[in-house]
């Protein structure tokens, strides 16, 4: 006991003398003002979402396919722009540099896959579900099952990061416990996917989008002009300040410009936050690598990603809403660098101490002192990207589990009501497990969500590129790959929670590092791929009702 | 693509189609242009950069066998007390090694105090470590004075001038544990905290700056994702124009 003791002072007390601390300054208590402009986007988004409330399953699960192609990319940017893209990004750019910007390049570069590979012949195939193409196009029931399953993982594990947003953000505008901050978050988001299902989800996607976009950006411009950067165009402008962090910002050039702490705008050189794979960052060119092919093959096996292709009218539409979608992401994937930017500079002084990565953007804006009301924006900004994320995530999840597998597998006699009735009880599952899991705080916002990428990328992105550009790939080929992929995702995760429990497994050191949670894909993708080639063209041809719909309906 | 009703059968590599040849192509042009921009030009970063060591890093190697010697002469532990404080004002270091550092930087100090005096530094840190933990906030009229006190007494001792943004870290970064000794921890460790957060990888791809940024900095940050709508966009078009060509409707 008494050297537990000893260790947590030897931890604890260099910590507390150094944060006097900033970060509970920062953090403050209830904030009256960011708490009506959260309340007033909740019960926005909570009334849009009953103006276009579900009215049957066709529009719980596709918006009744009528949406355009600019509000399906709204809808893609919206749903995209989760917690990790708003809070996450920056997070990692600000604790890793050169290497957050794997996530960056990786989060984007996915879509030209997406598009180029798949986005029209998916809405061609017209399926409603992931699982539903998975079982429809491998002739199975219990792939159908499996994808699902696989589906509602992806979806969990994608909310958990989402769960921790929502909870930080709440702690910060209300000045209360972490763990309260999820539930309570977690309960309106749940209530409002309840309400809406994905009419209501893609009306409120557009919505939320605007919100999400134009919190994010007023501060940079504010900030930018504040310190004497090119502020018309914060996203270029910020280049300057990345060569001052780099060469250093004597006190003298200051212009006697302070944080709101008080510190000076100086620093001495941190090059480490823009030279590559840096060692005082810890991170490598194989991770960097290794994240960003992880996360543009996960991008293109997300099954709430894949699933907006469902809710376009053609094929056409598809395909430009992704172009859409991808140009309003990129203006927010632009904008987080320079937030990681500003944040290095304006947290530089030692005095400011650790502040939370996840956190910094809020911190970021409230240390350029921002006006505390934009910086409330700014929460309630980081609040709606989470939640529109979120009750994406929990449709597909929910349709997932009613639709692919109570319906489909369980219970094909289901009526519409019931079959409404289990997409509900499988999003208040959800919800539930995932609120528990996100109270552990096992990662940062970004890893997090990078976990879900990396197991979509090893499972479900091999069965689509394979089922729709190879009709010899067939159900005992879609069952091998599944066993590669999935058997490298069960070893990298297994060692990573072990690691989290502070078990310590043989080989542990070489797991983590080659096999990381947050980028195993780099090699259970082309593991998946390459056992279901080899099991497909060593066993029975694919059926010729399939191969004659891949040519007449998918290819046509 | 083989449509004789026995045989039905679809490949991306092999197309049996005009159509499905010329999206085949369009589509490897595009994953080469996509794979080779953002690999490849990672790649070249690795290939072409160098370990560059800051300049502090060659001021710290050259006084370091010197400072942990018997008799360390004043420059160079005023050198050695610098380097600490560059390293100390990095966001980016551990607990750990800020208080390996935190040791070397008070025992270079103490060791530059003269002996006389050496009572009343321990005293003064010791003072301002009290107020740290019991202020509420960093803003404490106290506080602040205290550390300004702290800075204008000590840098001068170090050698620091007035308008080094060092003199600002100098304060926070004292500490009076162990401060009559560098520990053999900070002996052992020193060296390679230094390593780590000194040299960096560079190149002209990370030396040339291109509208403010470092050159690799905007070309991944910025142009990839220029790139990536680019060529989203060129598919689409691309794609429309051939089906308009061949009348098909999707």
């Amino acid at each position: 006991m008494k050297k537990i003791y000893i260790l947590t002072s030897l931890l604890v007390i260099p910590f507390l003398s150094h944060a006097a601390s900033a970060a509970s300054q920062l953090e403050g208590s209830f904030k009256v003002g960011p708490a009506i402009i959260l309340i007033s986007i909740l019960v926005l988004f909570v009334m849009v979402g009953i103006l276009f409330r579900a009215k049957d399953t066709t529009d719980f699960y596709a918006a009744g396919r009528g949406i355009s192609k600019v509000g399906s990319g709204m809808a893609i940017a919206s749903n995209w722009m989760s917690a990790a893209s708003f809070l996450g990004m920056a997070a990692l750019m600000y604790g890793t540099g050169y290497n957050g910007l794997a996530y960056v390049v990786g989060w984007t570069g996915g879509y030209v896959l997406l598009l180029i590979l798949m986005a029209g012949q998916i809405r061609k195939y017209g399926k409603y579900t992931a699982a539903d193409f998975i079982g429809d196009r491998y002739y199975s029931q219990s792939l159908r099952a499996v994808g699902a399953i696989i589906a509602i993982l992806i979806s969990i594990s994608y909310c958990v990061g989402q769960f921790a947003g929502i909870g930080l953000m709440f702690k910060w505008v209300m000045g209360i416990d972490y763990t309260w901050a999820v539930i309570i978050g977690g309960s309106v988001v749940l209530c409002y996917t309840l309400i809406s299902g994905m009419l209501g989800v893609t009306k409120n996607m557009q919505i939320q989008y605007v919100i999400i976009i134009i919190s994010f950006l007023i501060p940079l411009f504010i900030l930018s002009y504040k310190f004497d950067y090119f502020w018309l165009l914060p996203q270029i402008g910020y280049g300057s300040a990345v060569s001052d962090a780099i060469s250093g910002i004597p006190l003298a050039e200051t212009n006697q410009l302070v944080n709101s702490l008080g510190n000076s705008f100086a620093i001495v050189p941190v090059p480490e936050f823009a030279m590559p794979w840096d060692t005082a960052t810890g991170k490598t060119f194989f991770q960097w690598v290794a994240i960003a092919f992880s996360l543009m093959i996960g991008t293109a096996g997300l099954p709430h990603v894949i699933q907006r292709f469902y809710v376009v009218p053609k094929a056409s539409d598809a395909r430009w809403s992704v172009v859409w979608g991808l140009f309003f992401i990129c203006i927010l994937y632009w904008s987080a660098p320079v937030y990681a930017a500003f944040g290095k500079l304006l947290s530089a002084n030692p005095e400011v101490g650790q502040l939370s990565p996840d956190a910094i953007v809020v911190y970021t804006a409230q240390l350029g002192s921002v006006h505390p009301l934009i910086v409330g924006l700014l929460a309630a900004g980081g609040i709606s990207a989470a939640f529109s994320t979120v009750s994406g995530l929990l449709v597909a999840g929910a349709s997932a589990f009613s639709h692919d597998l109570y319906v489909k597998v369980i219970n094909p006699d289901a009526s519409p009501k019931r079959q409404l009735l289990f997409a509900r009880l499988g999003t208040v599952l959800m919800a539930i497990i995932v609120t528990i899991i996100a109270l552990f705080k096992l990662a940062l916002i970004g890893q997090l969500v990078a976990v879900a990428f990396s197991l979509a990328g090893c499972t479900i992105f091999p069965l689509f590129l394979l089922g729709i550009w190879w009709s010899g790939s067939n159900k005992q080929g879609a069952i091998a790959g599944l066993i590669a992929g999935g058997t490298v995702s069960i070893i990298a995760l297994s060692y990573f929670i072990a690691g989290k429990m502070g078990v310590s497994w043989p080989l542990h050191e070489f797991v983590d590092y080659w096999l990381g949670a947050w980028y195993f894909a780099w090699i259970g993708a082309p593991l998946a791929i390459l056992a279901n080639i080899i099991v497909s063209m060593l066993s029975k041809e694919t059926p010729l009702e399939i191969r004659k719909f891949l040519i007449e309906n998918v290819h046509s | 693509m083989d449509k004789s009703p026995e045989k039905y059968h679809i490949s991306f590599f092999v197309p049996t189609t005009a159509r499905a040849k010329a999206n085949r192509n369009m589509v490897l042009w595009l994953v080469s242009i996509w794979f080779i921009a953002i690999f490849g030009f990672q790649i070249l970063l690795r290939v072409l950069e160098k370990p560059i060591p800051e300049t502090t890093f060659s001021i710290f190697q050259s006084v370091w066998d010197n400072t942990i010697s018997d008799s360390p002469g004043i420059v160079e532990l005023q050198e050695f007390g610098k380097t600490t404080l560059s390293v100390l004002g990095k966001v980016a270091i551990t607990d750990s090694e800020r208080a390996v550092l935190d040791n070397a930087l008070s025992w270079s100090l103490y060791q530059l105090t003269a002996d006389s005096l050496k009572e009343d530094l321990v005293i003064k840190i010791q003072a301002f470590e009290k107020i740290k933990l019991e202020i509420q906030t960093i803003s404490d009229p106290n506080y602040i004075k205290a550390k300004e006190l702290l800075s204008a007494e000590y840098s001068p001792s170090l050698n620091l001038d007035p308008l080094d943004v060092r003199t600002t870290i100098l304060p926070l970064e004292l500490v009076s544990e162990n401060i009559y000794k560098l520990t053999e921890t900070a002996r052992e460790s020193v060296p390679s905290i230094m390593e780590k957060y000194l040299i960096h990888n560079q190149s002209f791809l990370t030396d040339t700056k291109f509208l403010g940024f470092p050159f690799h900095y905007f070309y991944t940050a910025i142009f990839l994702l220029v790139l990536f709508i680019g060529l989203c966009l060129i598919y689409c078009i691309k794609t429309d124009q051939m089906n308009s060509k061949l009348s098909i409707e999707d």
